[in-house]
C-alpha cells in the first residue's frame, strides 16, 4: 500500500508545482513570447502587490482566521500614503502608511476580541464588515477621486524605486518580497512568537490553557496582516503611479486563492509562507498566460473563481 | 393552565429580549420624528417597503440556508446574472419561459454550491464568495459590462404596477413569499428538519433526517430566490446589468444576522429576518432623508451593522463570562 | 445460561476488522428479554465497535445477529431504531437549539402529527416514566440527567425492545444515578432489555443481572452478576491479576504551599483552603458542583469577583493562565482533545507547548533542544509513540494524556492541577498515571486532584475536600472517613 505509485503521491503532494509546470509548458507551446526577458520581468512585477497581501493572509490563516479586511486596508492605506507624501516627505509617508495598516489590523483584532468572536466563522464576518468600512473611509477621504503620483510636488524617488526599479532585470519589489518572505518564514518556524501563533491557530483553547497569551497573538496576527497589506498597497500604487479608493477590490479573494492554492490549510495551524509564494506564482502565471492567450479580463475572473473553488475543494479532500 | 400562562409570559419576554433589531427600528422611527416630517408619509413608507422588497425576498431564501448552518454570498452576483439572462432570453421565447430559465440557472448555481458545501464539506462562506466572483465574471462577459435594456413592456409591468388595492406588486409578492417561507419553516417537516440540521448535523442525520439532501435543497432554494429577485430587479429598473448586487450579499446576510438568525445554525426565522433587513433598509432611507453624503452613508451603515453585531456577541460573551 | 426468559438478541461469531486491527474476533453473546445486561472491558476491548455494529453505524465482516427473532444482515441507525433497538451514547444525540418534544420525535414530525401531536405524545411518554419535564423547554437549558431522560423517552417513543446505554453515569450525580436506577428498573418491568456499558464496576453490580466481559475484541465470559466478585471481574478484564488498582499512597506532606482565600465568582462562594507541599488534595463533588470552576479560577482561566492567593506565603496575582504558569502552576484540563492538545501537531510540539522559552536560544527556537525535551518526557512517562514527530492525534487516549502531563512536568510545577486525569483511559494506563502522580509529589510538587471516581480520590489523596453548590462543605482524611460520609457531604 505504502510503496504503491510513488509518482502519483509525489504529484498529489506537489499539485501546485505540477500545475505551474504544466501551465508554463502549455503557454510556451502556444505563445513563444512567454519566455522573453521582458515578459518574465513583467510577471515578477505583477507578482508584487498580491504576494505581500498573500503573505499577510497566510499568517492570518495559519493563526486560525481569515482576514477579509485586506481589500479595505489596501484601498485606504494606498490613498492615505499617497496623500501623505506631500505632507511628510516620502520616508515619513512610507512609515505612516505601514503604521496605518498596522492600526487597521489592530482595530480588527480589537473588535474581534471585544466581541468574543474568536472563531474563524465569526471573525470572517467582522473583518468583512470592517473591510466595507475601510473602503468607505477611503472613498470619503478622497471624495471618490483617484489620486496621481505625478501631481505631487515633493520627490517620489523612493516609491519609484519600489514600484519600477530594477536590479539587473529583477524588480526591486520582488527582491523586497523575497526578503520579507524569508523573515516571515524564519519567524513562523523558528521563533517562539511564530510557533505560538501556529499553536493558537491549531487549538486556541489548548494554547490559552498552556499559558500562551492568545489574545496578544491574535493582535499580532492581524497587525502583521494589516501591515503586509499596506506594504502591498504601497508597492501597487508605486507601480501604477495612481491610487484609487477602490484599489483593493477583490484582493481578499485573490489572496485567499493564492494561500489555499499554495496548500496552507484553512483549518489553521499548518502551512507556510513558502507554499504561499508558490500559490501566488500560480495565480500570477495564470493571469499572465490568460493575458498572452488573449482571454478577456471578465473571463479571467471566471477562471479565478473556478480555481479558488477547486483549490478549496482539493484542500478539503486532502484533510479528509 | 397557570403553567401555560407563565410559559407564554416567558416566551414573550424572551422574544422582546431577542428583538434588538426591533428596538433599533423603534429608535430610528423615534429619531426621525424630530428630524424630518416627510419621512412619515404613507408615500415614503410604502416606497421604502417597495425598495426593500427585493432584498427581503432574497433574505428569506438565505435564511433557510443559514438556519441549516450554511450561508450564501453568491446571491448578489446571482441576482445580477439572472436579470441579464431573463432579458436576453426574452428575445427568443415568451416572458414566462425566460423567467423560468433565469430561475433555473439560479437553481443550478445553488445546486453546485450545495454540492461543494454539503457533499464536499467546504466552508460555505468562502465557496459562495468564490462562486459570486465567478458569476460576476460570467455576467460581465456576456454583457461586456454594459447594461442591457429590456424592450418588453409587460416585463416592466411585473414590478412596477399596483395590481391589488393600490399596493405595489413587489410588496404583494414579498408578503406572499414571506407567508410561504414562514409556513414552510414552521409547519412542515422539511422546515423543522432544517432547524434540526442546523442545530446538530450529525444528530439529525442519525435520526433518519436526510440531512445532506435537505441542506443541499436549501442552497438550491436560495439560488432560486436570488435568481427570482434578479428578475424582479431587472423588471423594476427595466435593465439588466453586471454592476447590480455588489454589496447585496453583505447587506442580506448581515440583515439576517442582525435580525437574530444565527450563523451557528438552528436559530432564527423569517419574521426575524424581515425585521433585520428592515433595519438596514430603514437606515439607508433615514440617511437619504437627512441628506447625508453617500460615502458617509456607507461608513455609517458599516459601523451601525457592526455595532449591532458587536452588541449581540458582546451580550453573549458577557452571559458566558459572568462571574 | 439455560432457562430464564426468551432471548431478544443473539450475536454469533461476529467479527470486524479495521485496517491493521481486528476490533472484534468471533464474538458471541445473548441478551434475554427484560434483563439488564452489563458489558465491561478496558478501552479498546471492542465494546463500542460491537454496539456500533448493532446500531448500524458499522457493518460487520462476518457472523450472524438475530434481533427479536429476525436475522439482521445490514442495518442503518434509523432502521435499527425502527426495529426497536435504541442506543444512548455518552454524548447525547440531541439538538440543543430545539425543544424537548421536538427532540423526542426528531425526524418524525409528520408521523407525530405536526407540532401539536409532537408535544402531546411527548408529554404522555415523559409522564409514563415519571418525569414532569416541559416538552416546550429547550434542550440547551436542561441538565445532563434531564437530557438523559429525554434520550430514554426518545427510545421509548420507538417502542424499543432493547436499549443500549453507553457509559450512562459518566457525568451524573449520585442523586441522578438513583433516578436512573429507578428508570432502568421501570424499563425492566415493561419487559425492555437494557445493555449497560460502564467503566464503573459498582454500578454493574448494582443494576445488572448478567455481565459480559470483553477483552481485545473477544468475549471472555458471560455470567450472572450474582456470585461474581469484583476481583474476578477485573482479572477477566485485564487478563492478569492486578494486586491493586492503585499504588501505595504517597506520604510526603510538608508545610503550606498554596493558600486560597475568599475566592468568589458567580458560581463559587467564599472558597478558602490550603494545599501543602508534597500533598495530593482531592476535590470531591458532583458534576456541576464547582470543582472545575475552583481550579480554573485559581489558574486564572476564568474571571473572578475576588480571590486572594498566596504561594509560599507570598501574595500573588493570577489574572490569566500565563500568570498561573509563571507562578508554578500546571493545569491538565478535563477535556483532552478540546482543551489540551493541538491535535494536528506532533508529540514533541505538544510537549514543548508550555515551555517554549526553555528551548529558545537567543531569538530562535532550537530543534535539538526540543527533541531532547520530548525524548526525556517520552522516556520518563513511557509514552508509547513511534517517534517524537508522530502526530499526537494518532496516539491512544492514555498516551495523549501523558503528553499533556509531560508538558507540565517540563515546567517543573510547584502545583499540578489534574482535572479528571484518568477519564476514558484504560486500567493499565490509569495505574501509570497514578505512579506519575506519586513520583511528582515525592519530588516536592503538590497536586490538586479532581475526579468523578470516588475510589480514585480516596486511594490517592492525602486529604479530601468536598464541594457542593459552589461551597466547600467538608474536609476529610480519606484513611479514616468512609466513602458514605464523604459522599454525604458532597451531596450537600
Amino acid at each position: 500500500m505504502e510503496g504503491r505509485l510513488p509518482i502519483r503521491r509525489f504529484v498529489q503532494n506537489n499539485l501546485v508545482l505540477m500545475t505551474i509546470l504544466l501551465l508554463v509548458l502549455v503557454t510556451v507551446l502556444a505563445e513563444p513570447k512567454f519566455l522573453t526577458v521582458g515578459n518574465l520581468g513583467n510577471i515578477m512585477n505583477q507578482f508584487g502587490p498580491l504576494s505581500f497581501v498573500s503573505l499577510g493572509m497566510t499568517i492570518a490563516i495559519i493563526g486560525g482566521f481569515i482576514d477579509l479586511s485586506v481589500a479595505g486596508i489596501v484601498s485606504l492605506s494606498a490613498v492615505f500614503t499617497l496623500s501623505m507624501i506631500d505632507v511628510l516627505g516620502q520616508g515619513g509617508a512610507l512609515v505612516c502608511g505601514l503604521c496605518a495598516g498596522a492600526v487597521m489590523g489592530l482595530i480588527n483584532a480589537y473588535v474581534i476580541i471585544s466581541c468574543g468572536a474568536l472563531t474563524q466563522a465569526k471573525a470572517l464576518f467582522i473583518t468583512y464588515g470592517l473591510s466595507a468600512a475601510y473602503s468607505a473611509i477611503a472613498l470619503l477621504y478622497t471624495d471618490g477621486a483617484t489620486q496621481h503620483m505625478s501631481y505631487l510636488t515633493r520627490p517620489v524617488t523612493l516609491f519609484k524605486a519600489i514600484g519600477s526599479g530594477k536590479i539587473g532585470f529583477i524588480p526591486v519589489s520582488f527582491v523586497l518580497f523575497l526578503l520579507v518572505m524569508g523573515l516571515l518564514h524564519l519567524f513562523l518556524t523558528r521563533m517562539q512568537t511564530g510557533r505560538e501563533i501556529c499553536l493558537t491557530g491549531a487549538n486556541m483553547t489548548a494554547a490559552s490553557l498552556a499559558g500562551i497569551p492568545v489574545k496578544r497573538r491574535v493582535m499580532q496576527i492581524f497587525v502583521l496582516s494589516g501591515m503586509l497589506s499596506a506594504l502591498g498597497a504601497i508597492v501597487l500604487f508605486s507601480r501604477i503611479t495612481t491610487a484609487s479608493p477602490l484599489l483593493g477590490a477583490d484582493y481578499e479573494t485573490n489572496a485567499i486563492l493564492a494561500v489555499v492554492v499554495g496548500g496552507t490549510s484553512l483549518a489553521g495551524g499548518r502551512g507556510s509562507v513558502v507554499r504561499t509564494m508558490l500559490g501566488v506564482m500560480l495565480v500570477t502565471l495564470l493571469s499572465n498566460c490568460m493575458n498572452l492567450l488573449g482571454i478577456s479580463t471578465y473571463l479571467q475572473a471566471v477562471c479565478k473563481g473556478l480555481v479558488l473553488i477547486l483549490a478549496i475543494w482539493l484542500d478539503r479532500r486532502r484533510v479528509k | 393552565m397557570s403553567t401555560n400562562k407563565t410559559g407564554f409570559a416567558n416566551k414573550a419576554l424572551r422574544i422582546v429580549g431577542r428583538q434588538k433589531a426591533l428596538m433599533a427600528i423603534l429608535l430610528m422611527l423615534l429619531v426621525m420624528l424630530f428630524f424630518d416630517t416627510r419621512f412619515y408619509t404613507s408615500y415614503n413608507l410604502l416606497d421604502m417597503l417597495n425598495s426593500a422588497a427585493i432584498l427581503e425576498i432574497m433574505a428569506f431564501g438565505v435564511t433557510l440556508t443559514i438556519i441549516c448552518g450554511g450561508c450564501d454570498f453568491s446571491i448578489g452576483s446571482m441576482m445580477s446574472l439572472s436579470g441579464i439572462i431573463a432579458i436576453k432570453m426574452m428575445a427568443y421565447m415568451p416572458i414566462a419561459c425566460a423567467i423560468a430559465v433565469a430561475v433555473l440557472c439560479g437553481a443550478l448555481v445553488g445546486f453546485v454550491n450545495g454540492f461543494l458545501v454539503v457533499q464536499q464539506k467546504t466552508e460555505p462562506f468562502i465557496i459562495t464568495l468564490g462562486m459570486g466572483m465567478l458569476l460576476k465574471g460570467i455576467a460581465q462577459q456576456i454583457t461586456d459590462a454594459h447594461p442591457v435594456p429590456a424592450s418588453n413592456l409587460s416585463f416592466m409591468k411585473i414590478a412596477n404596477t399596483r395590481a391589488i388595492a393600490g399596493i405595489p406588486n413587489l410588496i404583494v409578492i414579498m408578503v406572499v413569499m414571506m407567508i410561504l417561507f414562514h409556513c414552510v419553516l414552521r409547519y412542515t417537516s422539511f422546515g423543522r428538519n432544517c432547524y434540526a440540521i442546523g442545530g446538530d448535523y450529525n444528530v439529525a442525520s442519525m435520526s433518519g433526517i436526510k440531512a445532506a439532501r435537505i441542506k443541499w435543497a436549501t442552497f438550491v432554494i436560495c439560488g432560486m430566490t436570488a435568481a427570482f429577485c434578479g428578475v424582479l430587479l431587472s423588471s423594476k429598473l427595466n435593465t439588466g446589468s453586471s454592476i447590480y448586487g455588489n454589496t447585496t450579499a453583505l447587506s442580506v446576510n448581515c440583515g439576517c444576522v442582525v435580525g437574530g438568525t444565527s450563523f451557528a445554525g438552528g436559530i432564527g426565522g423569517i419574521p426575524q429576518t424581515f425585521v433585520g433587513l428592515l433595519v438596514i433598509q430603514l437606515l439607508e432611507n433615514c440617511m437619504n432623508m437627512l441628506g447625508i453624503n453617500a460615502y458617509v452613508q456607507q461608513v455609517c451603515e458599516g459601523i451601525i451593522i457592526l455595532l449591532i453585531l458587536w452588541f449581540d456577541s458582546y451580550a453573549q460573551k458577557r452571559k458566558a463570562e459572568t462571574v | 445460561m439455560t432457562g430464564g426468559p426468551e432471548i431478544i438478541l443473539s450475536i454469533k461469531d461476529v467479527s470486524k476488522s479495521f485496517p491493521g486491527v481486528k476490533a472484534l474476533d468471533h464474538v458471541s453473546m445473548e441478551v434475554r428479554k427484560g434483563v439488564v445486561h452489563g458489558i465491561v472491558g478496558e478501552n479498546g476491548a471492542g465494546k463500542s465497535t460491537l454496539m456500533k455494529i448493532l446500531s448500524g453505524v458499522y457493518e460487520k465482516d462476518e457472523g450472524t445477529i438475530v434481533f427479536d427473532g429476525k436475522t439482521v444482515e445490514r442495518t442503518t441507525p434509523v432502521q435499527a431504531l425502527r426495529s426497536g433497538l435504541s442506543i444512548i451514547y455518552q454524548e447525547f444525540s440531541l439538538v440543543n437549539s430545539m425543544t424537548v418534544g421536538e427532540n423526542i420525535f426528531l425526524g418524525r414530525f409528520r408521523e407525530a402529527g405536526g407540532m401539536k401531536g409532537t408535544h402531546r405524545k411527548a408529554k404522555a411518554l415523559l409522564e409514563s416514566i415519571g418525569s414532569n419535564l416541559s416538552t416546550r423547554q429547550y434542550v440547551s437549558e436542561l441538565s445532563t440527567s434531564e437530557k438523559q431522560m429525554v434520550e430514554i423517552t426518545k427510545a421509548l417513543s420507538f417502542d424499543s425492545k432493547l436499549i443500549i446505554m453507553d457509559e450512562p453515569s459518566s457525568s451524573l450525580t449520585e442523586d441522578e444515578m438513583k433516578r436512573l436506577g429507578a428508570i432502568i428498573r421501570e424499563l425492566k418491568g415493561r419487559g425492555i432489555s437494557v445493555i449497560y456499558i460502564s467503566h464503573k464496576l459498582d454500578e454493574i453490580f448494582e443494576y445488572c443481572d448478567y455481565v459480559t466481559v470483553m477483552r481485545d475484541g473477544h468475549v471472555i465470559d458471560t455470567r450472572p452478576a450474582e456470585g461474581l466478585s469484583r476481583a474476578e471481574m477485573i482479572t477477566m478484564m485485564v487478563g492478569r491479576a492486578i494486586e491493586s488498582e492503585y499504588p501505595e499512597r504517597p506520604r510526603c506532606v510538608g508545610g503550606p504551599l498554596l493558600e486560597v482565600k475568599g475566592l468568589n465568582t458567580r458560581k463559587l462562594h467564599d472558597i478558602s483552603f490550603t494545599l501543602n507541599r508534597g500533598e495530593i488534595l482531592g476535590l470531591v463533588g458532583l458534576v456541576g458542583a464547582g470543582r472545575t470552576e475552583i481550579v480554573r479560577a485559581i489558574y486564572g482561566a476564568d474571571r473572578v469577583r475576588s480571590k486572594h492567593i498566596r504561594i509560599n506565603g507570598c501574595e500573588v496575582h493570577i489574572a490569566s493562565p500565563m500568570d498561573g504558569k509563571k507562578h508554578g502552576i500546571g493545569f491538565v484540563p478535563e477535556d483532552r482533545k478540546m482543551q489540551g492538545l493541538a491535535l494536528p501537531f506532533s508529540v514533541e510540539r505538544n510537549i514543548s507547548m508550555a515551555t517554549l522559552s526553555k528551548i529558545r536560544k537567543g531569538l530562535f527556537l532550537n530543534p535539538a533542544l526540543e527533541r531532547e525535551m520530548a525524548q526525556r518526557q517520552i522516556g520518563e512517562l513511557s509514552i508509547k509513540t513511534p517517534s517524537p514527530t508522530t502526530v499526537v492525534e494518532s496516539l491512544s487516549g492514555g498516551n495523549q494524556q501523558k503528553c499533556i502531563i509531560g508538558r507540565w512536568l517540563e515546567t517543573q510545577p510547584k502545583i499540578l492541577i489534574l482535572d479528571e486525569p484518568t477519564r476514558g483511559i484504560d486500567v493499565g494506563a490509569k495505574y501509570e498515571i497514578y505512579m506519575l502522580m506519586k513520583k511528582a509529589v515525592e519530588q516536592g510538587s503538590a497536586i490538586l486532584l479532581i475526579s468523578s471516581e470516588l475510589p480514585e480520590v480516596l486511594n490517592m489523596s492525602n486529604r479530601v475536600l468536598t464541594v457542593a453548590n459552589g461551597r466547600i462543605t467538608g474536609e476529610f482524611d480519606p484513611e479514616r472517613a468512609s466513602a458514605q460520609e464523604i459522599m454525604n457531604m458532597a451531596i450537600g
